[in-house]
């Protein structure tokens, strides 16, 4: 592997990892939230008016554009099925992070799907 | 009926913001940073494009409708169907962008596809067997 390579792999990994943070930082900013059951227009609102109060979702947008911006020099450089491929990696990174830091159990047909990707990103790097 | 159509429109816009992105991302020349002066060149080049707008604004089209698909229908059975887009971005880059996919490639993504399915369905195991 060329040392170019290497380093759009590593970023790659980055933007996974910043795209996991973001998901597991805006899950718990709604689950700080009441049951959201929408029935008119005005209870919408104020649930958007909510979300915009709670830091973890500031917190998860942040990683957003993190991952937006760090995407956008990816692109510059490889060939957009190439990246959009490895993006699937944060599939793996929140089955991981379910399991070890969140404590929830993940099941076995789970991890069977983990591993046909992990394979699948294997063999588009080596192509 | 109306859902399915949604989730069409849904990888329509998915696959549309991808391309965008990558148009604006294309120079003529090869980029390189080298200092953090690089880098705000680099987004200046980014921003002054049409494609990264019309695809931003793409993506906030996806964001509106995957999450009125979301409210509808459950995670387990959208994700599958919209990871259908795997291949439908390989399509665009060899039709639109030049790009080329070789064997290995395919495989990797129908691998990638076929573990994304796996993955969102397991949920849907899990809550038919707690009712």
């Amino acid at each position: 592997m060329k040392e170019g390579q290497l380093f759009i792999l590593s970023l790659i990994v980055f933007i996974s990892l910043c795209d996991t943070f973001r998901e597991l930082f805006l899950k718990s900013g709604v689950n700080a939230l009441n049951q959201f059951n929408p029935g008119n227009i005005k209870e919408v609102i104020l649930f958007i008016l909510k979300l915009i109060r709670t830091p973890q979702v500031w917190i998860s947008l942040l990683f957003g554009f993190l991952s937006l911006f760090i995407w956008l020099f990816i692109l510059s450089k490889v060939d957009l099925n190439f990246a959009f491929s490895l993006d699937s990696m944060h599939y793996v990174f929140i089955a991981l992070a379910s399991q070890f830091i969140l404590k929830e159990k993940v099941r076995l047909i789970r991890w069977v799907g983990t591993l046909l990707i992990v394979l699948g990103i294997t063999l588009v790097t080596l192509s | 009926m109306r859902i399915f159509l949604f989730l069409v429109l849904s990888e329509m816009f998915e696959t549309f913001h991808q391309f965008c992105f990558k148009k604006s991302a294309l120079f003529e020349n090869d980029f390189n940073i080298n200092s953090f002066y690089d880098i705000l060149i680099f987004f200046k080049l980014v921003f002054s494009s049409p494609f990264f707008w019309i695809g931003l604004l793409s993506l906030i089209l996806m964001f509106i409708i995957w999450s009125t698909i979301l409210s509808k229908i459950d995670l387990s059975i959208a994700v599958p169907i919209a990871s259908f887009s795997y291949i439908l971005v390989a399509l665009v880059s060899i039709f639109f962008l030049h790009e080329t996919i070789n064997l290995l490639r395919w495989m990797g993504i129908f691998l990638i596809l076929t573990g994304v399915i796996f993955v969102s369905v397991s949920s849907r195991v899990k809550e038919s067997t707690l009712t």
